[in-house]
C-alpha cells in the first residue's frame, strides 16, 4: 500500500512539474512580453529593459525556471498587475470563496444524487427510475448560463425573492449563496445521479445480490448491507472529480452572479493579461486536479478490496 | 488701446463678452453656447445666467419644482468596476476617476448641462489672443492632511502631467504648453527618437493663489480640459509620499477612502470640514460586479445597489419595467470609430479607405446597432451637439463609387480585411456586424476579430483596423486634438496631415463660435475626405438609479458628481 501511495504521489509531482514547465515556456520565455504585460503597453523600451534587468530576466532560462519554481513552492507568486498587490493576497481569499461555494454545492449534490441514484438503480426500468433518469438528463443538458438567466429571471426579477448578485460586499451572506448554488446543483446533480444509478444497477445484476434476494433476505437488508457499499465505489470517484470541476467549471456562475471566487479571478486574470496571477491560478487549478485525482485513486483502492495493492 | 471693460466688482471682462451678448440678442448663438463661452472667458456662472436672463427676458432662477427637502446621511451604493487607482495623471478609465473624484478635485467642473464652472479655480481669465490663461485659485481650501491648497500644488501637477516620464495623456491635451525635442537617441531604423515635454516656463506661479499658463498657440478649451478625467489635482508631495492615491488618499474632496479592494469594492466616507457645502451623503460605496452588464441590473432589481454605472442600450426596456428603478438618459458625443491606420496596408491607399467609407449608410447602422437612440455620425468626429459643429453635405451610400475606387486601387476582385473589436458593449459588435454587411456588396469581406475589452485596449493603437470607443468631450476640437493631430499619443490611426493640423490650430484658437464653425467646416471636410475613420453613430447613454435617489443627473461622460445627491 505504501509503495502505491508513494508511486501515486510521484506521478502527481511529475505531472505538476511538466505543467509548470509548459506554463513557464508559454508565458515567460518571451521576456519582452512579460515586461509589456507588467508595465503596460505604453511604456518605452528603455523602461522595459530596466525592469527586466532589475528582475533578473536576462539570466539563462533554466536558472530563471528553477528560481521561479522555487518561489512557487514557497508560495511566493509575485505581484498582480491588475490588483497592484501580492498575488497570494488576492488568490487565497478568492480560493476560499470558491471553496465555500463548492462545499455548499456538494452538501446538496452528494446526498441528493446518491439518494436519487440508488432509488433509480434499485429497480432498473421502473417508473421511478424513468422519472429520475429523464429529469437528470434534462437538468444536466441545460448549460449553466441558461439556467442562471432563467433562475434569476424567476427569483430576482419576477418573484423578487433573492438578491440578484452575490458579491458579498458587506461580508458573508447565506441568502446570496442560494442562486449560485441552485444553478450549480441543477447542472451537476443529474450527472452524479446517473453515475450512481448505473453503478447501483450493475450491482443489482450481480449474482450475490440475486442470491441474497432468492435466499429470502428482506429487500431493505439486501440494499443496505450488500448492494450499497459496492455501488458507492464508482460514485466516490465521480464526486472527487466534481471538486475539480467546481474549481474551474464555476467560471460562468461566478461571472454571472458577480461572485468573487477563483473562477471569476481566473477569467479576470486572463482577460487582463495579469501574467503572475494567471500562472498562480493555473498552478492551483492543476494542483487541485491532480490532488483530487490522487485522492480518488487512493480512496477507490481503499474501498474496493479487489484492487488493493494493485 | 481699447478701453478695459470691468464688471460690477471691478474684475476685468474679456473684450469678447459684449459681442457675445449682442450675438445672443440677435439669436446667432443659443443660450447654452452663450453660457458656455462667457463662463469660459471668466464670467462667473451666476453672472452668466443673469446676463442670459436679462437678454432673453427669462427669470433668473427657475422655480423649484420639487418641494422635497434634501435629507442628510445615507449611503449611495453604485455598481461600477473598481480598478486600481494609483495615479490620477495616468487614468485611462472613467471608472478609476469616479472613485478618485470624491477624494481629489479638479480646477474646473463641467456639469451634466455641458457648462464648465469654477471649482478649485475660483475664476480664470484669458488674454485676447487666448495664449495666456490666468487661473485664480480658491482660498481657504484645505487638503485632508491639513495643508493649504495653493499655487504650488497646481504648478506641481502641470509639470508632472507634461513630463514624458509620467506617461500622462494630458500631454496631448495641453499641446500648446508642450514642445517636441530630440532625445539624442536613435530607433532601430536610425531615425531620431523624439519626445514631448513641457516648454520651459509654460506654467508660472504668479502668487500663492494665482497660476498663469503660457501657450505657444491659442487654446480655447483650457477650462474644459481641466475637467478631463486625468487632470485631478493631487497634493504637491504626491510623489514624495509614495505616488499612490489608493494607499495615501490625500485630497481636497469631501470624502476619504475608507476601504479599497480592486475588483471588489471601494468605500468612501464623508470626512467633514469640506471647503464647500457639505454633501448630503455620508458614504459612497462602489461595488464591482465584474464585466457582465446584466449583473448590475440584477443587483439594482433586488435592491443591492442604488445606481448602475451604465445601462446598455439592450437593457433599457428591462430597466424601464423594474418597479423600483429610474432610467436616466443623456445625449452625448460618445461614439466609436472604425479607424484605419494610414501607414498600414491596404489602408495606405486612400482609395481603399474612401471605398470603405462609400459603402456606409450611417443612419441604418444607428438603427440596427443602437435602436436609433442617438444620432448618425459623419466620419469627422464632430458631433451635432458640439457648439462648433458645421453641417457638411450629407454622405451617401454609393456602391458604384466604392467598386470603382477598389478597382483603381487594384482590388477589383475583392478585398479581404480584418477588424479588431471589443465584445462589450454589445452595440459595438452589432455596429461592426452591420458594417460587415454593408461592405459586402462592394466586394469587401470583413473578418471580425472579437476580443475582450482589456485585450482590445492592449492593441487599440497598434492594430491596422480597429473599432475604438471614444468618450464624450464638451468641445469638438478637444477630441480632434487628442486623437487626430500628428504625433500625439492617442493618434491611433497614425493620421499625419499638416493641412489638417493647421486648420485645427486655427479652429482651436478661435473664440467666436460662428467664426470657429466656419473654420471647423474646413477641419471636418479634410478629415472626412481623408477617410481615416468610419464613424457610424453618436450614442445616447443611459444610467439607472433606484427611486430613492434624488438629485442625480447622468453626466454625458459618466462622471459622478454626487455632492448634491441624497437618499430619500
Amino acid at each position: 500500500m505504501s509503495i502505491f501511495i508513494v508511486r501515486r504521489l510521484g506521478t502527481m509531482a511529475l505531472t505538476m512539474i511538466v505543467v509548470s514547465l509548459l506554463l513557464f515556456l508559454l508565458l515567460e520565455i518571451n521576456v519582452e512580453g512579460v515586461a509589456i504585460k507588467v508595465l503596460g503597453p505604453y511604456t518605452s523600451e528603455e523602461q522595459r529593459n530596466i525592469w527586466l534587468e532589475q528582475h533578473g530576466y536576462f539570466r539563462p532560462v533554466y536558472i530563471r525556471y528553477f528560481e521561479w519554481l522555487g518561489h512557487f513552492i514557497t508560495g511566493n507568486f509575485g505581484e498582480s498587475v491588475r490588483f497592484k498587490t501580492a498575488v497570494s493576497d488576492v488568490l487565497w481569499p478568492r480560493l476560499g470563496n470558491t471553496g465555500i461555494l463548492g462545499l455548499a454545492t456538494m452538501m446538496v449534490v452528494v446526498p441528493l444524487s446518491l439518494a436519487l441514484g440508488v432509488l433509480a438503480g434499485m429497480r432498473e426500468g421502473s417508473r421511478l427510475d424513468r422519472v429520475i433518469s429523464v429529469t437528470s438528463i434534462i437538468t444536466t443538458s441545460v448549460p449553466e448560463f441558461a439556467s442562471a438567466v432563467l433562475l434569476s429571471a424567476v427569483f430576482v426579477f419576477y418573484l423578487d425573492l433573492l438578491p440578484g448578485t452575490s458579491s458579498m460586499s458587506d461580508g458573508f451572506s447565506l441568502v446570496q449563496l442560494v442562486l449560485p448554488v441552485m444553478v450549480l446543483v441543477l447542472y451537476d446533480f443529474g450527472y452524479v445521479t446517473r453515475m450512481t444509478r448505473a453503478s447501483m444497477a450493475e450491482v443489482m445484476m450481480t449474482h450475490y445480490i440475486r442470491t441474497a434476494i432468492l435466499k429470502g433476505l428482506p429487500y431493505k437488508t439486501v440494499i443496505m448491507r450488500h448492494a450499497l457499499r459496492n455501488a458507492l465505489i464508482a460514485p466516490f470517484t465521480v464526486i472527487m472529480l466534481q471538486i475539480n470541476w467546481l474549481l474551474s467549471g464555476v467560471i460562468v456562475v461566478e461571472f454571472f452572479f458577480a461572485y468573487k471566487g477563483f473562477g471569476a479571478l481566473l477569467l479576470e486574470a486572463s482577460l487582463n493579461q495579469d501574467i503572475f496571477l494567471i500562472e498562480a491560478c493555473a498552478m492551483i487549478a492543476v494542483f487541485v486536479a491532480v490532488t483530487t485525482q490522487t485522492l480518488a485513486d487512493l480512496g477507490y483502492t481503499y474501498l474496493n478490496p479487489r484492487i488493493r495493492f494493485a | 488701446m481699447t478701453k478695459e471693460l470691468k464688471d460690477e466688482s471691478g474684475k476685468r471682462i474679456h473684450p469678447y463678452v459684449p459681442e457675445l451678448c449682442e450675438q445672443l440678442r440677435k439669436g446667432e448663438v443659443d443660450r447654452r453656447e452663450f453660457l458656455r463661452t462667457v463662463t469660459l472667458l471668466g464670467v462667473s456662472a451666476g453672472a452668466a445666467y443673469a446676463m442670459a436672463g436679462r437678454i432673453l427676458g427669462e427669470p433668473v432662477t427657475k422655480q423649484a419644482i420639487a418641494a422635497e427637502t434634501p435629507k442628510r446621511g445615507g449611503v449611495f451604493r453604485s455598481s461600477m468596476q473598481v480598478q486600481e487607482m494609483t495615479d490620477p495623471a495616468t487614468f485611462d478609465w472613467t471608472q478609476k476617476s469616479n472613485v478618485a473624484r470624491h477624494i481629489v478635485e479638479y480646477l474646473c467642473r463641467t456639469g451634466a448641462d455641458n457648462i464648465t464652472r469654477p471649482y478649485l479655480a475660483e475664476s480664470w481669465e484669458a488674454s485676447d489672443d487666448l495664449k495666456t490663461w490666468t487661473l485664480k485659485l480658491r482660498k481657504g481650501v484645505k487638503w485632508s492632511n491639513g495643508d493649504d491648497f495653493n499655487a504650488d500644488d497646481v504648478v506641481f501637477n502641470f509639470k508632472r502631467w507634461l513630463d514624458p516620464k509620467t506617461g500622462s495623456s494630458n500631454i496631448g491635451l495641453f499641446a500648446g504648453m508642450v514642445e517636441e525635442v530630440d532625445t539624442g537617441k536613435k530607433d532601430d531604423k536610425g531615425n531620431p527618437i523624439k519626445t514631448k515635454r513641457m516648454i520651459e516656463g509654460a506654467v508660472e506661479k504668479v502668487d500663492s493663489h494665482t497660476v498663469r499658463l503660457h501657450l505657444s498657440r491659442p487654446e480655447l478649451a483650457i477650462p474644459e480640459n481641466l475637467y478631463n478625467y486625468p487632470t485631478a489635482i493631487v497634493h504637491r508631495r504626491f510623489e514624495e509620499e509614495g505616488g499612490d492615491l489608493s494607499k495615501n488618499p490625500v485630497g481636497t474632496g469631501a470624502f476619504t477612502l475608507a476601504e479599497f479592494r480592486v475588483g471588489e469594492r471601494a468605500v468612501l466616507k464623508r470626512r467633514g470640514g469640506y471647503w464647500d457645502d457639505e454633501p448630503y451623503l455620508d458614504e459612497i460605496r462602489y461595488i464591482d460586479h465584474g464585466d457582465d452588464p446584466s449583473a448590475g441590473v440584477a443587483a439594482l432589481a433586488s435592491g443591492q445597489v442604488d445606481h448602475v454605472y451604465e445601462i446598455d442600450v439592450s437593457q433599457i426596456d428591462l430597466v424601464s419595467r423594474l418597479p423600483n428603478a429610474v432610467l436616466n438618459e443623456a445625449v452625448t458625443a460618445q461614439t466609436a470609430v472604425a479607424r484605419m491606420q494610414v501607414d498600414k496596408e491596404p489602408f495606405t491607399d486612400i482609395r481603399v479607405r474612401r471605398a470603405i467609407q462609400a459603402c456606409i449608410d450611417h443612419a441604418k447602422i444607428l438603427e440596427l446597432a443602437h435602436r436609433g437612440r442617438g444620432a448618425p455620425a459623419e466620419d469627422h468626429h464632430v458631433s451635432p451637439i458640439h457648439p462648433e459643429y458645421a453641417k457638411l453635405p450629407p454622405q451617401k451610400q454609393d456602391y458604384a463609387l466604392a467598386r470603382k475606387l477598389l478597382a483603381e486601387a487594384g482590388y477589383g476582385d475583392g478585398l479581404k480585411i480584418k477588424i479588431d473589436l471589443k465584445a462589450t458593449p454589445a452595440w459595438e459588435l452589432a455596429a461592426v456586424q452591420a458594417l460587415k454587411e454593408q461592405l459586402k456588396p462592394a466586394g469587401i469581406e470583413l473578418d471580425l476579430n472579437v476580443m475582450p475589452g482589456a485585450q482590445y485596449w492592449e492593441v487599440w493603437d497598434k492594430t491596422p483596423f480597429g473599432f475604438t470607443a471614444w468618450t464624450h468631450r464638451p468641445l469638438g476640437v478637444m477630441v480632434l486634438n487628442l486623437g487626430y493631430r500628428s504625433g500625439v499619443p492617442w493618434n491611433e490611426s497614425h493620421y499625419n496631415n499638416p493641412a489638417f493640423d493647421k486648420a485645427l490650430d486655427e479652429a482651436t484658437g478661435t473664440l467666436d463660435v460662428n467664426e470657429r464653425r466656419k473654420k471647423m467646416e474646413v477641419v471636418e471636410k479634410i478629415l472626412q475626405d481623408d477617410a481615416v475613420i468610419v464613424q457610424p453613430l453618436w450614442r445616447a447613454v443611459f444610467t439607472a438609479t433606484s427611486k430613492k435617489v434624488r438629485g442625480y443627473q447622468t453626466h454625458p461622460t459618466f462622471y459622478h458628481q454626487l455632492n448634491k445627491v441624497w437618499i430619500a
